[in-house]
């Protein structure tokens, strides 16, 4: 039953391939690709791109795809990759409600383990957009659906009979915070930083706050 | 469209492929993603005092002079401590014990651990071991364990013969953040740094979660021998299992109470043996003198070519200065 429910959720996910967060008072119909660089903290110190595609639907869609490493020696033996899509539920006047849904693949390494996790992040986004600028508060919910966990060689010696495998359930964290940008041209910087707390609304991370800064160019 | 529907069907066989060809395994499973405690695997070797499981054992003829050997953390485990053992053919009888919540010993709420309950347990482990009202008692402390020892004889001054202390990571509040702000440097942009946090959006728990909260600090205990690590650790050396909340739960009382060890430690009078690494950066002889300088007496060592972990990794220069200090009291 629980397999079950994760890969409908995960279909759910693939097929509407909501996403990510812009300003859509500053864009033109004609502009249709997005590509996007940021840098902040997103449980660790990280670099990221990503890019979108823009549909000039009744409802505005745009698809995107993101990855993001953390900064250290070893380049992408962490990393987090996203595909999905963003939609404009509500326009009405400067006020717009945006949806966004991920799905989400996570590698993490260290000297006793290796993880892939398979997840998805769901968000809302309200707030007041002009052309030029915009402000928004944020709420998104990041699931760490399953965990496939390998100890490693070192692992194995201190622990012979740990367990190579899927791990159900994982996680999960909420965070919620604030957004802003300012668009030029066609080029758009934003930032956004809030509080991160785990789904049981009690425990923390360990630094339970992320930020990010970015640079979007539209074409 | 025909791609489209391509990559879906793909997406969903992958999708279908990872649930059909592998078990779910809840995380929360005893076992599963850490070793079992001794209250979940009775072949653990073990003992029952103080209302609660300690994972223990011992070497040497009992009748012997006692040697307790108190491993750090809060929360780690005696597993790189067990050199420590050829005492026992040194003629002492050689007690190892996890402490409360930690390694295979039994785990307890966060918000049940306090430091008087550790020296308590302590207090009832010798009680537990004693085999005659005048067997001696020694304690070696390594880092927290060092602590923890102090604390005991804080308190119980008579009742140790002697007491060594391997880099006590501060005998009071003060020093205590003084070495754990020296030792503990965070750099945003490491590999070590980012291996420590990264991992929060993999597995969460909620409080008293242990397996999973257990696995988490497992994972992230990497970050003590990562390469230039303040300490001076070679690398990684082997343990069962760390106690996530036992650390969590003596951490918030050591913020929120504060600490002082040293408050009666001018009844000791029995000389001290104070150990340091020569690697490690953040204690060195000027904090092994300022640890002193709690004790009416006291002797410091150097261990060369080692650091904060000296018994597993430089155990052949620590043995003789332990044996040659046991045997001027015994």
């Amino acid at each position: 039953m629980k397999s079950k429910f994760i890969i409908l959720v995960l279909i759910l996910m693939t097929i509407n391939s909501f996403s990510q967060n812009l300003n859509w008072r500053s864009m033109t119909s004609e502009q249709r690709h997005l590509f996007n660089i940021n840098f902040g903290f997103d449980y660790g110190t990280t670099v990221g791109i990503g890019y979108g595609y823009k549909f000039n639907t009744k409802l505005p869609i745009v698809l995107n795809t993101e990855f993001s490493v953390p900064f250290g020696e070893k380049i992408v033996d962490d990393l987090k990759s996203k595909i999905g899509g963003q939609i404009e539920i509500l326009n009405i006047n400067e006020f717009s409600t945006t949806l966004k849904a991920y799905g989400v693949f996570r590698r993490y390494e260290n000297k006793f383990t290796r993880l892939f996790n398979i997840g998805s992040e769901f968000a809302i986004v309200s707030g007041y957009y002009k052309p030029k600028w915009y402000v928004a508060g944020e709420l998104s919910f990041d699931k760490a659906i399953t965990t496939h966990v390998k100890p490693s060689d070192l692992t194995r010696t201190y622990f012979p009979e740990a367990i190579d495998g899927w791990f159900i359930p994982s996680g999960g964290n909420f965070s919620y915070g604030i957004q802003t940008g300012y668009s030029f041209g066609t080029n758009e910087i934003n930032l956004k930083g809030g509080k991160v707390i785990e789904e049981d609304f009690k425990s923390d991370s360990f630094v339970p706050f992320y930020l990010s800064l970015g640079y979007t160019k539209r074409i | 469209m025909k791609s489209k529907k391509k990559l879906l069907i793909v997406t969903l066989s992958i999708l279908v492929g990872i649930q059909f060809s592998c078990s779910d395994i809840d995380p929360n499973e005893p076992g599963a993603l850490v070793p079992k405690t001794a209250e979940q695997d009775a072949n653990i070797p073990a003992i029952d005092v103080n209302g609660t499981r300690l994972h223990a054992e011992t070497f040497g003829d009992p009748n012997n002079s006692m040697v307790i050997f108190l491993h750090g953390g809060p929360g780690a485990d005696y597993r790189n401590g067990i050199n420590v053992k050829e005492l026992a053919n040194d003629g002492y009888y050689v007690v190892f014990y996890d402490q409360r919540g930690s390694g295979l010993s039994k785990r307890h709420d966060k918000n049940s651990y306090t430091i008087q309950m550790m020296i308590d347990d302590l207090g009832a482990v010798i009680e537990y071991y004693k085999t005659s009202p005048t067997q001696k008692v020694f304690l070696i402390g390594h880092s927290w364990g060092a602590m923890l020892s102090t604390a005991y004889v804080n308190q119980n001054p008579s009742n140790i013969t002697g007491l060594i202390l391997a880099e006590a990571g501060g005998l009071n509040y003060d020093d205590f953040t003084t070495y754990g702000e020296s030792s503990k440097k965070l750099n945003l942009f490491s590999e070590t740094t980012n291996n420590v946090l990264y991992i929060d959006q993999f597995f969460t728990g909620k409080e008293n979660q242990h397996e999973i909260l257990d696995y988490k600090l497992n994972i992230r205990s990497a970050f003590s021998f990562a390469p230039g690590n303040e300490e001076g650790i070679e690398g990684p050396s082997p343990f069962w299992r760390n106690g996530a909340m036992v650390l969590a739960g003596l951490a918030d009382i050591a913020e929120k109470d504060k600490f002082d060890f040293t408050t009666n430690l001018g009844q000791y009078s029995t000389k001290v043996l104070l150990l340091y690494g020569e690697n490690n950066k953040s204690y060195g002889l000027s904090f092994a003198q300022k640890e002193a300088n709690y004790f009416p007496s006291s002797d410091i060592a150097k261990i060369e070519n080692t650091g904060h972990e000296m018994f597993y990794f430089n155990w052949n220069s620590v043995h003789p200065k332990v044996l040659a200090y046991l045997n001027t009291l015994n």
